[in-house]
């Protein structure tokens, strides 16, 4: 290891961003050949870094090195220039256009310099995709590919301009641990032909599988650069956060009551008119948590947007407490006992521009005792947000500050709060801890146990297979608009992960 | 399926087809209900556009059965329905008068030249909303050229130099729009709807300093027409299209350029990329300010040569507010031409021929009629219509009204 | 199939918060909620004073124009303190008070304010709907529909009780507007009409329709002048009572109350109703708002009607205060609507900030009417309307460059903090 050439190293970045310091002296190393991971936690200046190695950023300190030399990248043409290719986490593509357009983009085969050449660049990218084993249609609209080939179109796009340091930031987030490893066949693949990578990730388990050195930073600053080997999942973990961490949640064993929500043979359309939602049938009991695994895109948002009246329901019946709730509107069903943590907070569940307390009454500004007749009165509205803010310890603001001024693990705690004050029989939780902080994690995870003892019936849908496999009770495998399987809490990843893919159509008996 | 399966295949026509010619034949159906009550055909009686009419309204509702998408289907329905209301209209009305009319070589002529600072402005609306950037200014940018290309002709001795003159006028109001949305980040609207108001101002401002209040001399250079020997003794198209103006010429040639430019060059590839998804085209090293720069900055030089057309090309003169809102229609032939410069040209030219029946009306049926009058607000009647039904959830380039920040 | 995970909104890259203390974004935007006048007024400056610079590149005096439209405001009434007396309403006696009531100033000051009136009802129709994030450009239009109600009941329905009189014409004119507004805002809510465009040719609908209605021939145009393009007169009963100056030269009607109780009443809707709260949401964030339960739709087409009967309410006024009939040419030249824009953009769309915007604009307009200009200054009075137009114009593209106050003061903040731009 000690013999391969150092293509590129960092010394001392720093960046700093009003209020929060991205990257503190941080310094890092690649060699040639080498897959170098980067890990830590949400918010610890792993893509900040990478952004600023990509052009994206400017530095306020510290110095990039390219073989040796000093170099200046001020955008990302210039880091394109130097062979530093990026696959970003949230795909640079655009869905209207096709593989071969969006890989040519910018460096365009012409004919007489003026007019497109299509067909050549339809070869073109046909040529790269042999020479590294990619199966790829250049004509496909990057809306009508799946996720994975996306992928590889961004790293087409990086060979295309002769990278020979590539960049993937969380590569495995929209990816089932088949398609994963595809991915670390590729990548291998890639080092041997002389590219040099860094892996982005906060997984610790792809890291020991993928990685030859790892870099852990924590809060903006370099923790250790250690190799791979004789490393382990807890060691890593306690690094990345500075101490020993609760891989699981400590939680007992669920007491299932009655059948809260049920679901029956739901079908539902997607925004494209396709069935998105195909017949699905399951139901979540008091007192236990439901989890739904399944890649992003297989029907999930569909489902939940059905449940909770923000879409139509084509055929199919679902009942919350023995009540028929088929067709009802919005507020009717929020009304009828389902409190919704939304998958987008920024989005969906906050009016950012509100203050807490008007966005704690979102629910129920029109009832008594926060309103009557049509007239608000802002004193009960004050006077709620001040107790749950306190009950939940939200930091960052009282009930009259905007929610924009809060963090993002705060304003989860103020929607959460919320849900929960409506005193909901079903909890509707999708993607409940996305971008937030460790701590946060836990709280949101540690409630979620809570409001299921409490007796409610927690639906919690996720792309984390490990937040599914440490809170539920019982995991639902979707693919394709169906629910392709049912599991114990005691199911693998592997098996979880197949089925995910469509496979094995078992269902495995549950304890 | 209502048509029997074995012959659609046997034609090699799948249910979608099927469908969309449906909705096609329709909307046709609709126009031709319409037509044949107008001379040469004059049909008289009212049972025609009813026929006709009503097979175009079912022909929409199979459409939608068979899966047509929503807007083809009612819009094919609501074009059976106008073309039953104004084919009945037409029977009623006397025939000398709609002969007076309905003048096709006049009629398509006036069309023609109403629809062409439709098209130079749309053309520029297209440019700037594709790479990203709304502009509602382009009522004031056709406004300037209008103005300062007739300023230019008149000072400057030449049609030429008001073409020149008017181009930059447009070109240079769009850069401050382009100013501030793009480099101070405002919103589109409000900066678009504010160099409307400047237009305004300024050239009501010189208008009066100039011209003072006896208005724009009338023997200021023309912009030349261009006959075609042959052509123009062709059939009823032959006058109009046999003796037309430059810029009209110029305006169909641009549609074509424009087409090319934006899906087979480089350049119109970037511009596209920066109009739906911004940060990917940053990251491959494109400069989103200076395309979109560049963008807005075009489309105001498309627009004013519109305006000069306007001036220097119809009435020969100028007077204050003379765009009358055509920016705004320009607009919506832009979205029902889908940001596509053909399907745009289509659009023009519907509100163009609309404009040039609203002007002809009053001719016919007496200048007392006070609801000829009426009918000079069917262009924007028209438009609603179109806006409202047809058209509704279009889509836009994605990243379209969106100031970009660069990190 | 989705195309990776969907984007998050903007948000620095790490885990921070989105604003924080430091950001200079944060205090401004805070500023400006707080009532801030630092931007508003900046804006109003630079705009006159880039004005100022047209009238000088044209070779014309500034101080000469600005002096003679300040002197057109009539604001300058209030410092003319004196010792005047004043009659009292409904009585005999006089009251000392510390202006003359009839002074030239006086009665300039009494013409700005029956335009502030209308500005200020053509400004909440704007900023009711931007409140709902929809841009209301048919305040022209929705002008209209209430003024030709206005007209036609103010003219007909001889020997109705005086007071029932106006309230019906109101009302209606009102509802007109409305009506009218909720074309567009059925058509935003149910095909998602985008309503800039749907609003313009509203407008265009509106201005023919009254150049039919009271055009030569039309159904609405006067009885007794056959050969003028105007409407019948209101009757006497119908007009809005003058409270002060003379009604025989325009006083200042009891219209001004009405828009007083408008922006009371815009103010309170909007901040202690259940639809303001709707409103708000829909206008801030349509998504979460439907995620809770809120109607989006229904806001939409409630927040245009709701508009749209604060200018057909103008349109009112206007019609039953002091026009009394309208014409062609009236109906030609009005622009009272669209200025209206500029008024609810520079007042931020708050109560408070569109009744000191309408103020403004009223004085701008005022005072650049012709009749007030004198000859030294420009050669030809009408220009003064048109550099209103330019100054109007100007201070909707400053209000663009709050962006550019903010800018600078980011940059002035970045510099107090850590870093440079890294040589390396």
């Amino acid at each position: 290891m000690s013999e391969r050439p150092v293509v590129l190293e960092l010394r001392g970045i720093t960046k700093q961003f009003p209020g929060v310091l991205a990257n503190d002296r941080v310094s890092l190393d690649l060699r040639r050949g080498e897959v170098h991971a980067l890990l830590g936690e949400n918010g610890a200046g792993k893509s900040t870094l990478m952004s600023i190695l990509y052009g994206l950023y400017h530095p306020d300190e510290g110095e990039i090195l390219i073989n040796g030399e000093p170099v200046r990248i001020s955008s990302p043409k210039e880091a394109i220039e130097r062979g530093i290719g990026m696959v970003h986490q949230h795909f640079m593509l655009i869905p209207v256009m096709t593989v071969a357009e969006n890989i040519v983009l910018a460096e365009e085969p012409t004919k007489a310099g003026v007019v497109l050449d299509f067909a050549t660049a339809r070869r073109r990218v046909e040529d790269i995709a042999a020479q590294f084993n990619f199966a790829i249609d250049p004509q496909a609209r990057i809306e009508n590919i799946t996720v994975g080939q996306q992928q590889r179109v961004e790293i087409l796009k990086a060979l295309y301009r002769r990278a020979d340091i590539l960049i993937l930031d969380e590569p495995t987030a929209v990816l089932t641990p088949q398609e994963a490893q595809e991915l670390f066949a590729i990548l291998k693949n890639l080092t041997r032909e002389g590219m040099s990578i860094i892996f982005i990730t906060h997984k610790l388990n792809e890291v020991l599988e993928i990685a030859d050195r790892i870099t852990v930073l924590r809060r903006g600053k370099r923790i250790d650069t250690l190799p791979a080997a004789g490393a382990t999942e807890a060691s890593l973990a306690s690094l990345m956060v500075g101490r020993d961490v609760l891989l699981r949640v400590d939680k007992t064993p669920a007491k299932p009551g009655d059948a809260l929500l049920q679901v029956e043979d739901l079908h539902v359309l997607d925004d494209r008119e396709l069935e998105a939602v195909r017949g699905v049938t399951f139901e979540v009991k008091a007192g236990e948590i439901v989890g739904i695994a399944g890649v992003d895109g297989n029907g999930q948002s569909e489902l939940i947007e059905a449940l909770t009246g923000l879409r139509p329901i084509a055929s199919g019946e679902f009942r919350v407490d023995e009540r028929r709730l088929t067709g009802a509107s919005t507020h009717r069903i929020l009304d009828s006992g389902i409190g919704h943590i939304p998958e987008d907070r920024q989005r969906r569940g906050l009016v950012l521009e509100f203050s807490l307390a008007e966005n704690i009454a979102l629910h129920d500004f029109d009832r008594p005792p926060n309103s009557r007749l049509g007239w608000l009165r802002p004193r009960y509205l004050v006077e709620r947000a001040k107790r749950l803010l306190r009950a939940f310890d939200v930091r960052g603001g009282g009930p009259q500050t905007p929610a924009r001024a809060l963090s993002g693990g705060n304003q989860q705690k103020v929607v959460v709060a919320r849900e929960v004050e409506n005193d909901p029989r079903v909890l509707i939780a999708a993607q409940p801890t996305r971008g937030l902080d460790v701590g946060a994690i836990e709280f949101v995870h540690r409630r979620l146990v809570e409001e299921r003892d409490e007796g409610r019936a927690v639906l919690l849908v996720s792309l984390e297979l490990d937040e599914i496999l440490s809170l539920s009770d019982r995991i639902l495998v979707m693919y394709e608009g169906d629910v392709v399987g049912e599991y114990g809490p005691d199911v693998t990843e592997d098996e979880l992960g197949i089925a995910m893919l469509g496979g094995t159509r078992e269902t495995e008996a549950v304890a | 399926m209502s048509v029997a399966p074995n012959t659609l295949e046997w034609a090699g026509i799948g249910r979608a087809d099927l469908a969309r010619y449906l909705g096609w034949a329709g909307v046709g159906l609709g126009a031709l209900a319409f037509f044949l009550v107008l001379p040469p055909v004059t049909a008289r009686s009212p049972v025609v556009p009813l026929v006709v009419g009503g097979l175009g309204i079912v022909a929409g509702a199979l459409a939608l059965r068979e899966g047509a998408g929503r807007r083809l289907a009612t819009g094919a329905m609501a074009a059976g329905a106008l073309g039953i209301l104004l084919g009945w209209l037409g029977t009623r009305s006397n025939i000398e008068s709609l002969d007076q009319v309905f003048v096709w070589s006049a009629l398509i002529a006036a069309t023609l030249r109403a629809a062409t600072p439709l098209t130079f402005a749309a053309l520029g609306g297209i440019v700037s909303e594709r790479s990203g950037v709304v502009n509602i200014g382009l009522e004031g940018m056709l406004l300037m050229g209008a103005f300062f290309g007739f300023l230019g002709a008149d000072k400057l001795g030449s049609w030429w130099w008001g073409i020149l003159c008017g181009i930059v006028a447009g070109a240079a109001l769009a850069s401050v729009h382009a100013f501030i949305a793009i480099h101070l980040r405002a919103d589109q609207i409000v900066s678009g709807f504010a160099v409307n108001f400047l237009a305004l101002g300024i050239t009501g401002y010189f208008f009066i300093e100039v011209y003072t209040d006896q208005g724009t001399p009338g023997d200021v250079s023309n912009i030349p027409s261009i006959s075609i020997p042959g052509i123009r003794d062709l059939g009823f198209v032959g006058p109009a299209i046999g003796d037309m103006h430059l810029l009209i010429w110029v305006a169909l040639a641009f549609v074509v350029l424009s087409h090319l430019l934006l899906f087979h060059t480089p350049i119109g590839l970037r511009l596209r990329s920066v109009g739906e998804h911004p940060k990917a085209a940053d990251t491959v090293g494109i400069s989103v300010y200076a395309i979109r720069y560049g963008a807005v900055i075009l489309s105001g030089a498309l627009a004013g040569l519109g305006g000069v057309y306007l001036s220097n090309g119809i009435t020969h003169s100028f007077n204050e507010n003379m765009s009358a809102g055509r920016g705004f229609i320009a607009l919506a032939a832009v979205i029902f031409g889908r940001w596509r410069p053909y399907a745009a040209l289509v659009a023009c030219l519907l509100f163009g021929f609309t404009e040039a029946l609203a002007l002809r009306l009053p001719g016919a049926y007496g200048e007392d009629a006070a609801w000829t009058t009426l009918f000079r607000a069917l262009p924007y009647v028209v438009t609603l219509i179109v806006v409202a039904g047809v058209v509704g959830r279009s889509i836009p380039p994605a990243a379209v009204g969106r100031p970009y920040v660069k990190q | 199939m989705s195309t990776g995970p969907s984007e998050p909104t903007v948000q620095p890259p790490s885990e921070g918060p989105v604003v924080k203390g430091g950001g200079a974004a944060y205090r401004l935007d805070r500023w400006q909620r707080a009532g801030g006048l630092v931007a508003p007024v900046l804006t109003a400056i630079l705009a006159f004073l880039a004005g100022g610079l047209v009238v000088l590149a044209t070779g014309h005096n500034p101080i000469e124009v600005y002096k003679g439209i300040w002197n057109g405001t009539g604001l300058e009434w209030f410092y003319q303190v004196g010792s005047h007396g004043v009659g009292l309403p409904w009585s005999e006696a006089s009251v000392w008070f510390p202006w003359d009531p009839g002074s030239r100033a006086a009665e300039n000051l009494q013409q700005t304010l029956i335009l502030t009136a209308s500005l200020v009802l053509t400004g909440l129709a704007v900023a009711f709907a931007f409140r709902c994030g929809l841009f209301n450009i048919g305040g022209q239009g929705q002008y209209f529909a209430g003024a030709y109600v206005a007209i036609w009941i103010g003219s007909s329905f001889a020997g109705m009780d005086s007071l029932v009189h106006i309230v019906f014409a109101i009302v209606a004119a009102g509802l007109a507007g409305a009506a009218f507004a909720g074309i567009a805002g059925i058509l935003k809510a149910t095909v998602g009409a985008h309503e800039v465009i749907t609003t313009i040719m509203l407008n265009f609908v509106a201005l023919y329709a009254g150049l039919y209605l009271f055009g030569q021939g039309g159904p609405l145009q006067n009885k007794d002048q056959v050969f003028s393009p105007t409407s019948n007169e209101v009757l006497d009963e119908a007009r809005l009572p003058v409270f002060w100056g003379d009604p025989f030269l325009q006083g200042l009607h009891v219209g001004l109350f009405l828009a007083l109780g408008a922006l009371v009443a815009f103010w309170v809707i909007i901040n202690r109703t259940t639809l303001g709260y709707e409103v708000r949401a829909v206008g801030f964030n349509p998504e979460a708002a439907r995620y809770g339960g809120i109607s989006v739709a229904r806001n939409y087409f409630l927040a245009m009607a709701i508009a749209g009967s604060f200018a057909g309410l103008a349109g009112a006024i206007d019609m039953l205060g002091w026009r009394f009939s309208i014409g062609f040419s009236d109906i030609q030249s009005s622009t009272i609507g669209f200025v209206g824009i500029a008024v609810a953009l520079l007042g931020r769309n708050t109560a408070v900030g569109v009744g000191l915007s309408a103020l403004v604009f009223g004085a701008l307009v005022n005072g650049t009417a012709a009749r007030n200009i004198p000859v030294e200054a420009f050669d030809i009075p009408e220009q003064a309307g048109n550099l209103s137009l330019t100054i109007q114009a100007l201070v909707l593209l400053f209000i663009g460059a709050d962006i550019l106050i903010l800018y600078l003061w980011a940059k002035t903040g970045q510099r107090i903090g850590v870093g440079r731009r890294s040589p390396a």
